[in-house]
């Protein structure tokens, strides 16, 4: 099994962890990634912005989590380099600002703990992975953002890992009802061609063509007029990204019933969702049940992360 | 001292110029944002700036490769003087302080030979850089040469062995089975890391030390990179607008075809050209008059535009030029606002003029007056303008005056009037728009000459205003009133 995930990770030159909630178990795949490859095979590792620890930040108390091999490349906010205690070795300061300053790439020179901090727009992230390649990475990993802000990670990453888990809710249905939604959203296929863009609405162009480019977000309140009106059975519908998606897991199944084509401009793929079945507020689910469901919903293969990379 | 204002700036064109030079390191960008002018005492650093512009700019075609080549690592220099400056105070700088110090000597070291090539062909005065090599053998001991920065194992004898045992530590703990194994090695490394923390504080400390008594010559480094990046910029302006090194006179200020860039681009866009102006000045009043359609504005504002740029080391744009070097320049356009005085727009304008005036009269100045008085009724602006032009004739000063009114030229020392349409034939011209359905006003703007001729005794009246009215046929019952009139 952990040959076939290392094999399936590392089929991609840019990978983004993103996390349905706070405890489900990104940090534990990433130092799994970190661990059984990061000596073999040189890894770029980055985070979009600063997301959640807030208070490890500001009091510095606890030890960061993160474990990098030696050789592994970091980019992250100059400020959280003394949280760190690898050796060091500067070898880029990107110009990329932050409110914990600004973005420096380093090589760990020994193993050790480091803090991320990176950048928080999408193009940064791509201009941060290309300094990665220059430096002689084999692979970029970002460690992405949470529950649906994850969405942006398929702009910056060609793969994606979700992770998933208890402390999301104490409802198992509802844990993987929400982990389906985004994982439909965020496997939304790539367009293989763009819809020409037509002045007006949306309806204008789906009468015209039948197919329509939506600019900004698609929204329940944007589809189900067209859904009742009939313009849009068998017609196409292509948006920026996955993140540009605000629909309902019941729209969705709408679209779907009626053979409406969802389509993004990004391409990236979901390479595998792990879950975790215990949270951090005390509950736990029932390891085979949740694995059950989950593997039933989506066909990626899923990991549970407390028994599988323990 | 001159100074100029941000809005004095943008109307006379050398905001403009600033805005196209392209200043590479943050020195030379800064030397751009906060223009500084020679002051008259400072003639011989002047003269010493101009010739290496001057050589700098004859050399560029040929040495296109070498500024080309100098800009880009120009372009890579960060500012480090906050880092240097903590150095020499004793503070102990941190990894990433190391590092762009170190990139920043790389780039020094990267300069010198662009430069030793520039010196070959051009001798640039005064430009000159340390040699870098004390210092970056301090923050790369081992000479690895390599663009990042890491504190050696080797730097002391204790971090060679603290590391060694971070080493051994880790690889134990990569291997290890169990939980218990693990507890125990992460307890011992947190231990090695504390170690190598304050071993390698205490060697950045060192650094730093070592570097402080370098501090004053790496810093006087980074403004002669300011120089160098500002000097290419002059030199590269001076070939693209023409600039000519002037002679250095003690009062007269001559000025051959001299050009105003901003005004040569916007005519460029709209097709049409800007036509050169030449004036010859000296102590005293001069007044410039003329048909009211710019011209008068623009000859004025171009003669401050290159004086000041004389003053800040560029080359005027000019075919030729003499010029004397001034203690203030001072200019008071006509759109003059002064909302928060509540004062009318004239009164303020005489408490500007006051204002300038007392900055003037301490020594030699040039003084710009835009129709001054032209906020007021035109008998007593016309007494005001004679009288002011009369004063100014005894003000040690270069004061140029443009004017509408009538008799202020007379009491000047010196009188310039707009070519206009002096030289053109006002039936050509009534033929020409009888053919077209263009704009009259176009038309005869094409035709109009604003370069200035100088007058010599008293000048006749100005005859443009009947020429317009001819060529735009005004009624002949009128015209032949206003004929009979002149």
């Amino acid at each position: 099994m952990q040959r076939e995930l290392l094999e399936q990770l590392h089929s991609v030159k840019t990978m983004s962890i993103v996390g349905m909630c706070k405890n489900a178990g990104k940090t534990t795949v990433l130092n799994w990634l970190l661990h059984h490859s990061g000596r073999e095979r040189i890894l770029g590792l980055t985070s979009i912005g600063r997301d959640g620890e807030s208070t490890d930040v500001v009091t510095g108390t606890e030890k960061p989590s993160i474990f990098v091999p030696a050789g592994t490349l970091i980019a992250t906010a100059k400020d959280m380099l003394r949280l760190g205690d690898i050796t060091l070795e500067v070898l880029m300061t990107t110009g990329i600002p932050t409110p914990v300053g600004e973005v420096v790439i380093v090589r760990a020179r020994s193993d050790g703990y480091v803090q991320l901090a990176g950048p928080s727009i999408t193009t940064q992230l791509k201009t941060v992975s290309r300094h990665f390649f220059d430096l002689g990475a084999d692979q970029s990993i970002i460690d992405g953002a949470l529950g649906r802000k994850s969405l942006g990670a398929r702009a910056v990453a060609e793969g994606v890992i979700l992770c998933t888990g208890a402390s999301y809710h104490m409802s198992m249905e509802k844990v993987v009802a929400d982990t389906v939604n985004i994982y439909r959203i965020m496997n939304i296929p790539r367009a293989a061609t763009l819809p020409e863009e037509v002045p007006g609405t949306l309806a204008d162009a789906l009468k015209k063509n039948g197919e329509a480019l939506v600019g900004g977000a698609l929204t329940d309140s944007m589809v189900v007029p067209l859904l009742r009106s009939g313009v849009l059975r068998r017609g196409r519908l292509v948006v920026k990204d996955p993140s540009k998606v605000l629909l309902s897991t019941d729209t969705l199944d709408k679209l779907a019933t009626r053979q409406v084509a969802l389509e993004t401009v990004e391409a990236a793929r979901t390479l595998c969702v792990t879950i975790n079945p215990v949270s951090a507020y005390g509950w736990r689910f029932d390891k085979d049940a949740f694995m059950r469901a989950m593997s039933e919903a989506v066909d990626a293969p899923v990991i549970n992360v407390k028994e599988e990379l323990a | 001292m001159i100074t100029v204002s941000f809005d004095d700036k943008v109307k006379i064109g050398l905001q403009y110029v600033l805005e196209n030079l392209h200043g590479c390191s943050p020195f030379g960008q800064e030397r751009i944002r906060h223009l500084r002018f020679y002051a008259p005492e400072e003639r011989a650093a002047l003269e010493t700036e101009l010739g290496n512009v001057e050589r700098a700019a004859a050399a560029a075609a040929e040495l296109k490769d070498v500024y080309d080549r100098a800009m880009l690592v120009l372009c890579q220099m960060k500012d480090i003087r906050t880092s240097l400056r903590r150095c020499a105070e004793g503070e102990m700088p941190d990894h990433v302080e190391l590092f762009e110090i170190k990139g920043y000597l790389q780039r020094l070291e990267s300069l010198i030979p662009l430069l030793a090539q520039m010196d070959e062909k051009v001798h640039l005065d005064g430009v000159a850089f340390h040699d870098p090599a004390p210092a970056l053998a301090i923050l790369d001991p081992e000479n690895t040469r390599s663009r990042g920065f890491y504190i050696p194992d080797g730097a002391t004898a204790k971090l060679r062995e603290i590391r060694h045992a971070k080493k051994q530590v880790e690889e134990q703990l990569y291997h290890a089975r169990t939980d218990a194994e693990r507890e125990d090695l992460r307890m011992k490394r947190t231990r090695i890391c504390a170690e190598e923390d304050s071993e390698e504080m205490k060697v950045r400390r060192a650094m730093g030390a070592a570097l402080a008594p370098l501090v004053p010559d790496l810093l006087a480094d980074a403004d002669t990179a300011g120089r160098l990046d500002f000097l290419i910029q002059k030199a590269l302006f001076a070939v693209r607008c023409g600039g000519v090194r002037p002679e250095l006179t003690d009062t007269a200020l001559e000025l051959e075809d001299m050009v105003n860039p901003e005004l040569v681009d916007l005519l460029a866009e709209k097709g049409r050209r800007f036509v050169p102006v030449s004036i010859a000045l000296d102590r005293g009043a001069a007044v410039i008059t003329g048909a009211n359609m710019g011209g008068k504005s623009v000859a004025m504002k171009t003669v401050a535009l290159n004086v000041l740029l004389l003053h800040a080391g560029f080359l005027p744009c000019a075919k030729r030029a003499k010029m004397p070097l001034f203690h203030s320049v001072k200019m008071l356009f006509d759109d003059l606002q002064s909302i928060q005085s509540g004062l009318s727009g004239f009164g303020s304008e005489i408490v500007h003029f006051q204002k300038a005036l007392d900055e003037v009269e301490q020594g030699y100045s040039l003084f710009l007056l835009d129709e001054f008085a032209r906020g007021t009724n035109p008998d007593e602006g016309a007494v005001i303008v004679q009288a002011v032009t009369r004063y100014l004739n005894d003000v040690n000063a270069v004061s140029v005056l443009t004017t509408h009114y009538d008799k202020v030229a007379e009491h000047a020392r010196i009188h310039y009037q707009i070519i206009g349409l002096r030289d053109v034939d006002p039936e050509r011209i009534r033929a020409e728009l009888a053919a077209t359905s263009e704009d009259g006003v176009a038309v005869i703007a094409r035709h109009m000459n604003y370069g200035l001729y100088r007058v010599e005794g008293k000048a006749d009246c100005p005859r443009d205003a009947l020429n317009i009215c001819r060529m735009l046929s005004l009624k002949p019952e009128i015209l032949e009133r206003i004929e009979q009139s002149y």
